[in-house]
C-alpha cells in the first residue's frame, strides 16, 4: 500500500480503506467480526438491564426466537436468503471500491417491477403451472434488470458527473421509496383492497416450499442464494472481469495501467450490485409478499446489508455467516415484538453497533494487545 | 488559473444552477399547472423555507469544518437524529406534554450537550483508533435510527411522541433559532477564513506535515472540528425538534435524510459556510412547495412533491460535479516518530 499515492486524491481515500481491508489476514477478520458482534451484543444487554429488563431473559428471547423450534429456524433461513442476497450485493460494491449504499432502493425497485411485470403478463398466459414458470421467469428477469438499471444510473452519475456515489444512492432510496410508495397507493393501488398495496400476483405464481413447511420460505430461494454466492464468488476470483473489478477496488491505478477502463469499471460494479438487489426484490415478492405494499414498510434489508457485507469483510463466501447472524437477529426480533415488552428497534441499534465496531478494527488489536487475550485478533 | 479564478468559475457555475433549477420550476408551475407565481412566493412560504433550512444550515456549517480539517463525518444524520430525539425526551421530562418556553431551550442545550459527548466517543474512535470513517459514519447513522426510537418507546410506548410544544416565533413570525443560526453562519465563516485557528483547521485538510512541523497538534485541531461538527449536527436536530413540536421516530424518523442534505448543502456551498446556508436554503424551500402547491390549489401528492429536495441532491451533484475537496480527506495523521 502506497501511502503518498494514496494521499493524492479523493479516489485515494478508497484505496487506503481497501487495502487496509485486504491488509488483514482472514483469522484476523474473522476475530474482528466475533468481537465486533459479541461486543455490540453485550452492550445491547447492557442496554436492556439498565433500562429495567431482564437480560438474560432478554438474551434467551434472542436465542429462542432465532433457532428455538421449526418455526423460528424456517422464520431465520427465510431471512437470511434475503440477507445474504443483499449482502452479496453490497460487497460486489465494495469490493470493488465503489460505496453502494443504494441496495435499499435498488431492491424495492426490482421487486416492485416484478410484480408490476408478473400482473402485466398474466393477461396473455394461460393459468396453470407453465404459465405461473413463464410468468415467475419474466417476472425475475424484469426485477433484476430493474435494480441493475437503478443501480447503474449512480453509476453514470459518478462516472460522468463525478458525484459522489454515497449520496447520490442515499437520495435514490429515498426517491425509490416514495415514488414506489406513490404508485402503490395510486396508480398500481389494488382498488378492492382496504390496505395500501397493488394487487396479488396470480396464484399459479408460487415457488415450491421448504422442509418446514413454511408457506414463504422455499427450497428454490435457498438454492439460489447458495447458486448466487457461488456465482459470484466465482466471478470475483476466477474470471477477468471479477479480478479488475477487484483491483480496481484496492489499487485503481493499477487497474489503469492494466487497460481498465475506469468510467465503465464503475457503471458496471453498480449494475451487477444493482441486478443482485434486484433479483433480491425478485424473490422477496414471489417467495413471500405476493404483492407489492408500501416500501417504507417491507423492512431495512437493503441497509442491513452493509452491516453484513462488513462482517464478512465483503466476501461472498463470508456473507453467509453473516447473512444468517442477521437472519437470526430479525427473526428473534418478531419474537421479542410478540412475546417480550423489550422495544424492538433495540435490535437495530445493536446492529448499528456491529457496524460500528467493524469500521474500528484498531480498537480490538489495541484492546488484544492490551490485555494479552485474544491472540487470533492481533 | 489561479485560485481566484478557480473560485470564480465555481460560484459562477453555482449561481448559474440555482437559478436553472429556479427557472424550470417556475416555467413548468406557470406553463403546466398555469398558477400565478406571484401568489405561491409568499411570505409564509419564506418564514417556512427559513424554518426549514436552519436545522440542514446548522449541520452542514459542522460537518464543513471537520471536512475541512481532513475528517468526514458522514455521521451528521445520525447525530441530528440524535439531537431531535433528546430535545423532546428533555422537554418531556421537564414539562411532560405541555412543557413551558424555558423548557424548550434547556431541553436544545441538553441535546446540543449529549450530541458533544457523543461525538467525542465517535472523534476517538476515528482519529485514535483510526476507524474507517465512512462505514463509522454509517453506523451512527443506524445507531441513531435504532436507538432513538428504543428511547422514544422507552418514554412514549411508541416511536413517535405525544405533541409537546415548539418554540415561540418572535418578530415577522420567524423563530428565534433562525436569527441564531444567522448569525452562527457569520461567526463560522469569520472564524474559517479570518483567523489564525481557521488557517489550522483548513491546514490540517490540505497539509497536516506542514501544520505539525509549525507545531501545532494535527490530531487535537481534528478532534475539535470533528466534535463541533457533531454538536452543530445535534443542535440542528434540536432546532427541527423545536421548530416541529414533537418527535416523529417512525421510518427514516422526522430527520429523514436532512443529514445526508447537509453534506450537499456545504459541497454545494463549496465549504463556504455562507454558501452552505445559501444551498440549504434552496432545499429548505424546496421541502416547503408542498404547502404552497396546497394553498394555490395544484393537484399533486404530497408524497411526490416531498421528493424534490433529493432529486435536486442529485441533479447538483451531477451537474455540479467535483468540488475540490480537502487534499488528505479520510487519512489518519501519523505523525513522524
Amino acid at each position: 500500500m502506497s501511502d503518498s499515492e494514496a494521499a493524492s486524491n479523493g479516489g485515494g481515500v478508497l484505496d487506503a480503506v481497501a487495502a487496509r481491508l485486504l491488509d488483514a489476514s482472514v483469522l484476523e477478520r474473522i476475530g474482528i467480526a466475533v468481537a465486533s458482534t459479541t461486543l455490540a451484543i453485550l452492550i445491547g444487554l447492557v442496554v436492556a438491564a439498565a433500562t429495567g429488563y431482564d437480560p438474560v431473559r432478554f438474551a434467551s428471547q434472542l436465542l429462542v426466537g432465532a433457532f428455538g423450534s421449526e418455526r423460528a429456524i424456517a422464520r431465520t433461513l427465510r431471512s437470511t436468503t434475503l440477507f445474504v442476497l443483499t449482502g452479496v450485493a453490497v460487497a460486489i460494491a465494495f469490493r470493488a471500491g465503489v460505496f453502494n449504499i443504494g441496495v435499499q432502493g435498488q431492491f424495492v425497485v426490482g421487486g416492485f417491477s416484478t410484480v408490476v411485470s408478473i400482473i402485466w403478463l398474466a393477461a396473455f398466459v394461460p393459468s396453470g403451472t407453465v404459465g405461473g414458470v413463464v410468468l415467475l421467469l419474466f417476472g425475475t428477469a424484469v426485477g433484476v434488470v430493474a435494480g441493475g438499471l437503478y443501480g447503474a444510473l449512480p453509476g453514470v452519475m459518478k462516472a460522468y458527473g463525478d458525484a459522489n456515489e454515497i449520496i447520490t444512492t442515499i437520495m435514490l432510496n429515498f426517491i425509490a421509496t416514495g415514488f414506489v410508495g406513490w404508485l402503490v397507493a395510486g396508480p398500481f393501488g389494488d382498488p378492492e383492497a382496504t390496505a395500501t398495496r397493488t394487487r396479488r400476483l396470480p396464484d399459479n405464481v408460487e415457488l415450491p416450499q421448504a422442509v418446514f413447511g413454511d408457506p414463504n420460505l422455499s427450497i428454490v430461494g435457498i438454492v439460489l442464494m447458495l447458486g448466487v454466492v457461488a456465482l459470484v464468488a466465482v466471478i470475483m476470483t476466477r474470471t477477468r472481469f471479477g479480478y479488475d473489478m477487484v483491483t480496481s477496488g484496492y489499487q485503481d491505478t493499477a487497474a489503469t495501467y492494466s487497460g481498465v477502463d475506469a468510467k465503465r469499471m464503475v457503471i458496471s460494479t453498480m449494475a451487477f450490485s444493482g441486478m443482485i438487489a434486484g433479483l433480491t426484490g425478485a424473490l422477496f415478492v414471489i417467495m413471500i409478499q405476493g404483492y407489492y405494499t408500501d416500501p417504507s414498510g417491507i423492512g431495512n434489508y437493503g441497509f442491513d446489508a452493509i452491516a453484513v457485507s462488513l462482517l464478512a469483510a465483503n466476501n461472498p463466501l463470508g456473507v453467509l455467516p453473516a447473512g444468517l447472524l442477521f437472519g437470526g437477529l430479525e427473526s428473534a426480533g418478531s419474537h421479542v415484538q410478540i412475546n417480550s415488552d423489550v422495544p424492538v428497534q433495540l435490535i437495530d441499534g445493536i446492529v448499528g453497533l456491529v457496524v460500528l465496531f467493524v469500521a474500528a478494527p484498531e480498537l480490538f488489536r489495541m484492546i488484544a494487545a492490551r490485555t494479552g487475550l485474544g491472540g487470533d485478533v492481533e | 488559473m489561479s485560485v481566484t479564478d478557480v473560485l470564480t468559475v465555481a460560484r459562477l457555475r453555482l449561481v448559474g444552477i440555482t437559478i436553472g433549477v429556479l427557472a424550470v420550476l417556475g416555467a413548468v408551475l406557470s406553463g403546466i399547472f398555469d398558477v400565478d407565481l406571484s401568489r405561491l412566493i409568499t411570505r409564509g412560504f419564506v418564514t417556512r423555507s427559513l424554518e426549514m433550512a436552519t436545522p440542514i444550515t446548522l449541520a452542514a456549517v459542522g460537518g464543513l469544518y471537520a471536512e475541512k480539517s481532513g475528517v468526514f463525518n458522514i455521521g451528521l444524520e445520525g447525530f441530528m437524529i440524535v439531537g431531535a430525539f433528546t430535545t423532546a425526551g428533555t422537554m418531556f421530562a421537564l414539562g411532560g406534554t405541555s412543557p413551558t418556553q424555558g423548557d424548550v431551550w434547556v431541553a436544545i442545550l441538553v441535546a446540543v450537550v449529549v450530541s458533544t459527548l457523543l461525538t467525542a466517543a465517535f472523534a476517538v474512535l476515528l482519529i485514535r483508533y483510526k476507524a474507517d470513517q465512512i462505514v463509522a459514519g454509517l453506523a451512527v447513522w443506524f445507531v441513531g435510527l435504532g436507538f432513538a426510537p428504543f428511547a422514544a418507546a422507552l418514554v412514549w410506548g411508541s416511536r413517535s411522541s405525544p405533541g409537546l410544544t415548539s418554540i415561540d416565533r418572535l418578530a415577522f413570525g420567524q423563530s428565534p433559532l433562525v436569527f441564531l443560526t444567522v448569525v452562527l453562519v457569520g461567526v463560522a465563516w469569520v472564524v474559517l477564513f479570518r483567523t489564525r485557528y481557521g488557517y489550522w483547521v483548513q491546514a490540517a485538510g490540505e497539509n497536516p506535515e506542514a501544520l505539525d512541523t509549525a507545531g501545532v497538534d494535527v490530531d487535537r485541531v481534528r478532534y475539535a472540528t470533528v466534535i463541533f461538527s457533531g454538536a452543530m449536527a445535534g443542535f440542528g436536530g434540536a432546532v427541527l425538534l423545536a421548530h416541529a413540536g414533537n418527535f416523529v421516530g417512525t421510518g427514516s424518523t422526522m430527520v429523514d435524510g436532512r443529514g445526508w442534505i447537509a453534506i450537499v448543502a456545504y459541497l454545494f456551498g463549496n465549504y463556504n459556510p455562507v454558501g452552505a446556508a445559501a444551498a440549504a436554503l434552496l432545499f429548505g424551500a424546496l421541502d416547503m412547495l408542498n404547502v404552497q402547491f396546497q394553498t394555490v390549489g395544484i393537484e399533486i401528492s404530497a408524497r411526490l412533491v416531498n421528493l424534490l429536495p433529493y432529486v435536486a441532491v442529485l441533479v447538483v451533484l451531477t451537474v455540479y460535479g467535483k468540488t475540490r475537496i480537502p487534499a488528505v480527506v479520510g487519512e489518519p495523521y501519523e505523525t513522524e516518530e
